[in-house]
């Protein structure tokens, strides 16, 4: 009784709060007309008559994210890799002391439900990473979706099961560092081209601008794929569905070995 | 006949405050998986606001974020220490 009377106590807490922010809103904040600088965005994103101004990508947050302030991104994806290294050297020194060979789990009806839906949450985090410069979406978004699949794949097989099959925290690590390379390079690819053909180009270049001629290909094979954005993408859903795994792998490597007293 | 900018408005009320709910039960709950369940279910509203103040990224990385990872990472940590929260008298 006493908790059902602070839950009402909270809802109306609550409500009155919002009579008022409504109340208020009529003051400051904006109407439902375009801002001026969204206008901006949303004519430069995708602009097929201004070649020269336009990041050629129809969503234009991941536009934003990876061409506008490239910059931020690269950095945010470089504090994930920060801490990221901070966990693997409190965790350094352990190793597995349980029997490898043995692959205990949950029963078999979840394992199978597992392994029929495991290939469907990897190509959903796929074409949400692959497509993210087309749909909303994005490298960061399909990378944590495939990180689901670890470690669903620990709590229902075992973390052997993982082990086995080479999902080891050193792969990982290795994939996750291919991924932050392939970041890098896409980064200065524009800024290298322009050195090598004497042009001016920037770090962090997309498309061809009126004072820098080097430009990603905006198209491959007739498919658009927005330049640099797509190869971020890619890169990024690697780093992070590798980063999130090893986390896991981490939090649950067995650090003593079966029937050993607590 | 309600309008369809109205509907959505009392979805977006409806779900606040069914998080704040879940965010209370969360709050008081004594078994930690229990909280956890009760924090994912707040997550799950959360995003079905963004979705409705049509931010379809954002969806997109806090479902499997929030809803996915952050209660497989606190059930593995529960499952390292005790399963229900003691009171302070009886430590």
């Amino acid at each position: 009784m006493r908790s059902l009377f602070k839950i009402l106590l909270i809802i109306f807490v609550v409500l009155g709060f919002s009579l008022l922010l409504t109340l208020a809103s009529e003051y400051f904040i904006p109407g439902m007309e375009v801002r001026p600088l969204a206008i901006f965005y949303l004519s430069t994103t995708l602009n097929p008559w201004m070649q020269n101004l336009t990041a050629n990508s129809p969503e234009a947050v991941t536009a934003i994210v990876w061409d506008y302030r490239g910059l931020d991104t690269l950095f945010e994806t470089a504090v994930f890799y920060l801490a990221l290294i901070a966990g693997i050297s409190l965790a350094r020194g352990i190793s597995l002391k349980a029997n490898p060979g043995k692959e205990g789990g949950l029963s078999v009806i979840v394992k199978s439900v597992t392994k029929i839906t495991a290939p469907m949450i990897i190509a959903v985090g796929a074409s949400i990473g692959l497509h993210g410069h087309l749909t909303p979406g994005g490298g960061f978004q399909g990378g944590a979706t495939i990180a689901v699949i670890p470690l669903l794949i620990i709590i229902v097989f075992s973390i052997y099961y993982l082990l086995n099959r080479r999902v080891t925290k050193e792969n990982m690590l290795m994939l996750r560092s291919i991924g932050l390379v392939g970041i890098g390079v896409t980064a200065l690819a524009a800024f290298l081209t322009g050195l090598v053909l004497g042009e001016s180009a920037y770090v962090f270049q997309n498309m061809a601008k009126p004072t820098s001629p080097v430009t990603f290909p905006a198209t491959l094979n007739g498919f658009l794929i927005s330049g640099s954005l797509w190869f971020f993408n890619f890169f990024e859903m690697i780093a992070v569905a590798a980063g999130f795994t090893i986390a896991f792998l981490l939090l649950t490597y067995p650090s003593r070995s079966e029937g050993e007293e607590k | 006949m309600i309008s369809a900018e109205t509907l959505i408005y009392l979805f977006m009320a409806l779900a606040g405050i069914g998080s704040t709910v879940s965010v209370y039960y969360a709050v008081i709950e004594k078994d930690l998986i229990k909280a956890v369940i009760y924090s994912a279910i707040q997550s799950t509203f959360y995003a079905l606001l963004y979705f409705l103040l049509m931010a379809p990224d954002i969806v997109l990385v806090y479902l499997p974020v929030a809803v996915g990872l952050i209660p497989g990472v606190l059930i593995l940590l529960i499952s390292k220490t005790e399963r229900v929260e003691q009171d302070e008298e009886s430590v």
